[in-house]
């Protein structure tokens, strides 16, 4: 019996055996594969029960930490949004069964503390029992933020500001928004049910209308026209502009007119401060559409925004070859009407390449991150990311601008505190067709001081149903720009 | 004459005592990083854990060192680390369960003292053969009787007595092997040897062959009427082991091997949930809303263990369906990774060495199947639930020995273990590595013969 014995013994070890060798396919052969499943959610599980970093403003306020959850809870920690809808744009969201978006998503390496740094960091300090989650910090201030909600109050629209200089974004605000402490529920049914209300939901909260959203420009596009004019050199400070209420372009027999037919004429600094139409339907009909359409691009119209948050929109105006067999669209164009269509954040950048010699920087919201002990991990290094236009032509747009704060469309509601000269264009873009009843975005690009600036703001009233002049984007949209650049130049 | 030395029987229980310690600590080291992993705390009770821990443990050590002082050494400290390490994965689990598993523990190793205790002389249990089948049948039959038995996950293998559960297939196994190691320790030579010719094969008279195919027979049936494939499949390897062990004749084994494919092809086209088994083996993935689920969640598990595992509490394995019982080694797989999952089969192998060597150790016949016998079922059944779970064989529901959540298996798996241990006891005591004392039974009947001597009559 015995070798019989010794001969089972070889047997189950050969079984045994077996199982250590597909013990091995399983666990190291095909754990890629595995992993990669689809349907396999142990990485997103683990991912999701791992403690998370913080997200800040750059003053220091803290916008999104994980806290422990409730004893009984499924998930281990629990994602607390302080002020969540003013800042839901900014971080976005972090669920288990939704995914993330914003900051949260962009960023999730470094909050999860799982970029290559962190991870060395993080075995040094295996044994101190070292946390490697990441802090966020973004360009967002807190304050700008919430002069933002204040001043554009429960009306659609959106407000951004932006450090002329570095392209940093210090407000990022949207009228609706949405708190993102609704979606952070155990019950993923219930969060799916609010993602879907959200989405339903005239004004998209969920959407940043800020730099996810475009919309017609109206006539703070003036400023890409003149700027592409000047640079060209087909208009000046010296060129003078026909007395008219109406202008008929090529191709049409239905004429151009100013606002409410008004006739309006002059040079350039007085039909820029008035807003009159019809020059600048002129000087895009002169320039031409492969110049115009090349200065355009010059701005950036065309591609999405270089922005550090996810899904950005892109500005469009048109192709050379569209306008060629549709001019008078190129001369309305000319003013931000038609196709044009502008996201509220380009549009601060537009600003903000004149107030800095017309080098149009990337936009940027993420300022830093650093590690748990606060060591910086990495900065945002600013970037130029167009430019927009000579040197020269910004100074003059600057005067034009400053010109219009002082006299024109924007002087009843764009004056600073404290006497701070600052600069601007508005716009109305009109909506409505004829005998419709009026409707109308309302827009104000600007910058300030004139002289050292240092932010320009872009503010745009959704589809409002004030009257339609010349001065409506001023007269809505100016006090607006006014009280958020008031606060913005104290800081 | 030189004075018995019996250091090697002293040896081994220190290295016993050792061993036993060693897998408490490990336990009580691995209860702590599980409950660490999950809520990030040291588990509140872990002293008393601890305490309670090495009192059991010690309370087996001790009962060993007194009732079989000259058994093997690897036998108690492995099966109760497997325990541990079960318990610690169930109790991470959940904690209802941990609590029963606990309960179950105290009586499975109470069990395990009084094997010790009551069978004294292995070679007596040989007699008992007959009550051995007898009670095998009845064990196997119960969960058929209506109103006590019941079904539970698809197979009709539960009995409910009282307040009590269990599963009376965790015994047939063992009074079948005790039935197989006395049957064919008498006849086996006879069955071996052959008098009749059939053609040019030689084979036994009827008469000696019948009562074993048809214990055998009547197992299988029962199994697989009460669609408990695992069980089948472990006492038909049961059967054909012990029958080739006792003859020693090849044939047997390909006969063995003929009939189990006869029996897969037949259950196959028999069988509607013999054929999804299949499928879900070769392929869970593409089932995987339905019967393949709980397959491809292993695979899963393991994956994500990958070779180090995700450390205990810190993965996921509350996704596997019946992760505390037959998935139990993925569970362990993912948290303690390759290396721990890799622990667990050379655990078995451990275990398949001590039960063989001391089934070669003894010279006497019936000791030698017992041991063989016992080896299998526990060194089978590990190999098919983790084949099962790891897609090497078909997968069929049954335990893992010492690890698996359940009252019925963990108690009649240190009976087993008991029994591993009386054996190699008694061929310690006839090499002459231990005093070769009369038994408590003995010395009492010796008194009482001794007292009926002095008596007048």
């Amino acid at each position: 019996m015995n070798q019989r014995i010794r001969r089972l013994a070889v047997a189950l070890l050969a079984l045994y055996a077996i199982l250590f060798v597909q013990l091995n396919v399983i666990q190291v052969g095909r754990k890629s594969n595995l992993d990669a499943d689809a349907r396999n959610t142990r990485l997103t599980v683990r991912t999701f029960n791992d403690p998370r970093g913080e997200i800040t403003t750059i003053d220091g306020k803290v916008i999104a930490e994980s806290v422990r959850s409730e004893p009984a809870s499924e998930h281990p920690w629990k994602r607390v949004y302080a002020d969540g809808e003013l800042y839901a744009h900014v971080t976005g969201y972090y669920t288990f069964a939704y995914g993330a978006t914003q900051v949260e998503r962009v960023a999730n390496d470094v909050l999860a503390g799982r970029t290559a740094e962190q991870q060395v960091k993080g075995l040094a300090s295996l044994f101190d029992g070292g946390d490697t989650t990441g802090t966020v910090v973004t360009t967002i201030d807190s304050k700008i933020q919430a002069a933002a909600r204040r001043a554009l109050g429960e009306r659609e629209g959106s407000v951004v500001v932006v450090d002329v200089r570095t392209g940093a974004v210090k407000a990022l605000w949207s009228f609706p928004s949405f708190d993102p402490n609704l979606l952070t529920t155990e019950d993923d049914d219930l969060a799916g049910s609010i993602i879907q209300y959200l989405n339903d939901v005239p004004g998209d909260p969920l959407l940043a209308n800020s730099y996810q959203q475009r919309y017609m420009p109206g006539s703070t596009f003036k400023v890409i026209t003149t700027a592409a004019a000047l640079d060209a050199g087909t208009i000046g400070l010296g060129s003078v502009f026909a007395e008219e209420s109406e202008f008929l372009p090529p191709q049409t027999t239905d004429p151009i007119a100013n606002y409410k037919n008004k006739v309006c004429g002059g040079d350039l600094t007085e039909v820029f401060r008035r807003s009159c139409n019809t020059p600048f339907a002129r000087t895009a009909l002169e320039l031409g559409p492969q110049k115009l359409t090349a200065a355009a691009q010059r701005f950036g119209i065309g591609e999405s925004l270089p922005f550090d948050l996810p899904r950005s929109a892109a500005s469009t105006f048109g192709t050379a070859d569209y306008f060629e067999d549709n001019l008078p669209l190129l001369a309305i164009g000319g003013f931000g009407q038609g196709n044009t269509q502008m996201v509220p954040l380009h549009m601060a950048l537009v600003a903000a390449s004149v107030a800095n010699g017309g080098a149009m920087m990337k936009p940027y919201v993420i300022d830093s991150t650093r590690d748990h002990d606060g060591r910086l991990l990495d900065r945002t290094r600013p970037s130029v990311w167009k430019q927009a236009m000579t040197p020269e032509s910004s100074t003059i747009l600057t005067q034009l601008m400053t010109e219009v704060v002082r006299n024109g469309t924007a002087s009843c509601c764009f004056q600073l505190a404290n006497g701070v000269q600052s600069a601007a264009k508005t716009g109305t873009a009109q909506l409505n067709g004829p005998g419709e009843p009026e409707r109308s975005h309302a827009w104000i690009i600007g910058f300030a001081p004139v002289d050292t600036p240092r932010y320009a703001i872009a503010v745009m009233l959704k589809g409002t149903n004030a009257e339609i002049s010349e001065g409506t984007g001023g007269r809505l949209a100016g006090p607006v720009a006014k009280a958020v650049m008031d606060v913005a130049l104290t800081r | 004459m030189t004075a018995p030395d019996y250091s090697i029987a002293n040896r081994r229980r220190s290295i016993e005592l050792g061993l036993v310690i060693a897998a408490g600590i490990i336990t009580a080291g691995a209860y702590t990083l599980a409950s660490l992993g999950k809520n990030s705390v040291i588990p509140p009770r872990i002293l008393p854990f601890l305490g309670v821990l090495l009192a059991v443990l010690l309370f087996a050590h001790i009962a060993v060192r007194r009732l079989a002082h000259g058994a093997d050494s690897t036998l108690l400290p492995i099966a109760v680390l497997l325990n541990g390490l079960g318990y610690v994965m169930i109790a991470r689990l959940s904690e209802r369960l941990a609590g029963l598993q606990t309960t179950w523990t105290f009586i499975a190793i109470a069990t395990f003292v009084v094997v010790l205790l009551f069978v004294e002389r292995v070679n007596d249990l040989a007699r008992y053969q007959w009550h051995f089948f007898g009670a095998a049948a009845v064990l196997l039959l119960l969960p058929m009787v209506p109103g006590l038995g019941f079904s539970s996950g698809g197979a009709r293998i539960w009995v409910n007595i009282g307040p009590i559960n269990f599963q009376p297939g965790e015994f047939a196994k063992l009074a079948l092997a005790l039935f197989f190691a006395g049957y064919l320790s008498e006849r086996g030579s006879l069955i071996a040897r052959g008098t009749r010719q059939w053609g040019r094969f030689t084979i036994p008279e009827p008469r000696d062959l019948l009562p074993l195919v048809g214990a055998w027979a009547f197992s299988v049936v029962v199994m697989v009427g009460q669609r408990d494939l695992g069980s089948s499949l472990l006492f038909f390897t049961l059967f054909v082991v012990m029958v080739w062990v006792a003859t020693e004749r090849a044939g047997y084994l390909a006969l063995g091997f003929a009939l189990f494919a006869g029996a897969c092809f037949a259950a196959y086209h028999l069988f509607d949930h013999v054929q999804t088994r299949v499928a879900i083996w070769l392929d869970p993935w593409s089932r995987y809303d339905g019967k393949g689920y709980q397959l491809a969640q292993a695979m899963f598990a393991l994956g994500s263990g990958g070779t180090s595992g995700t450390g205990l509490g810190l993965g996921d394995p509350t996704r596997i369906p019946e992760a505390k019982n037959d998935f139990i080694f993925a569970a362990i797989g993912e948290e303690l990774g390759l290396f721990g999952a890799t622990a667990i089969l050379l655990a078995f192998v451990v275990i398949i060495g001590a039960g063989l060597r001391t089934a070669l150790r003894t010279q006497r016949p019936f000791e030698k199947l017992l041991a063989t016998g016992l080896t299998t079922i526990l060194g089978v059944q590990a190999f098919i639930i983790i084949g099962g779970v790891i897609r090497v064989v078909p997968l069929t529901g049954i335990t893992l020995p010492f690890v698996s959540y359940g009252g019925s298996s963990l108690v009649a798996n240190y009976a087993i273990l008991a029994l591993l241990i009386r054996t190699s006891d008694a061929s310690a005591r006839r090499l002459g590595e231990i005093p070769d004392r009369p038994t408590i039974r003995e010395r009492w009947e010796a008194r009482r013969a001794r007292r009926h001597e002095q008596t007048p009559s």
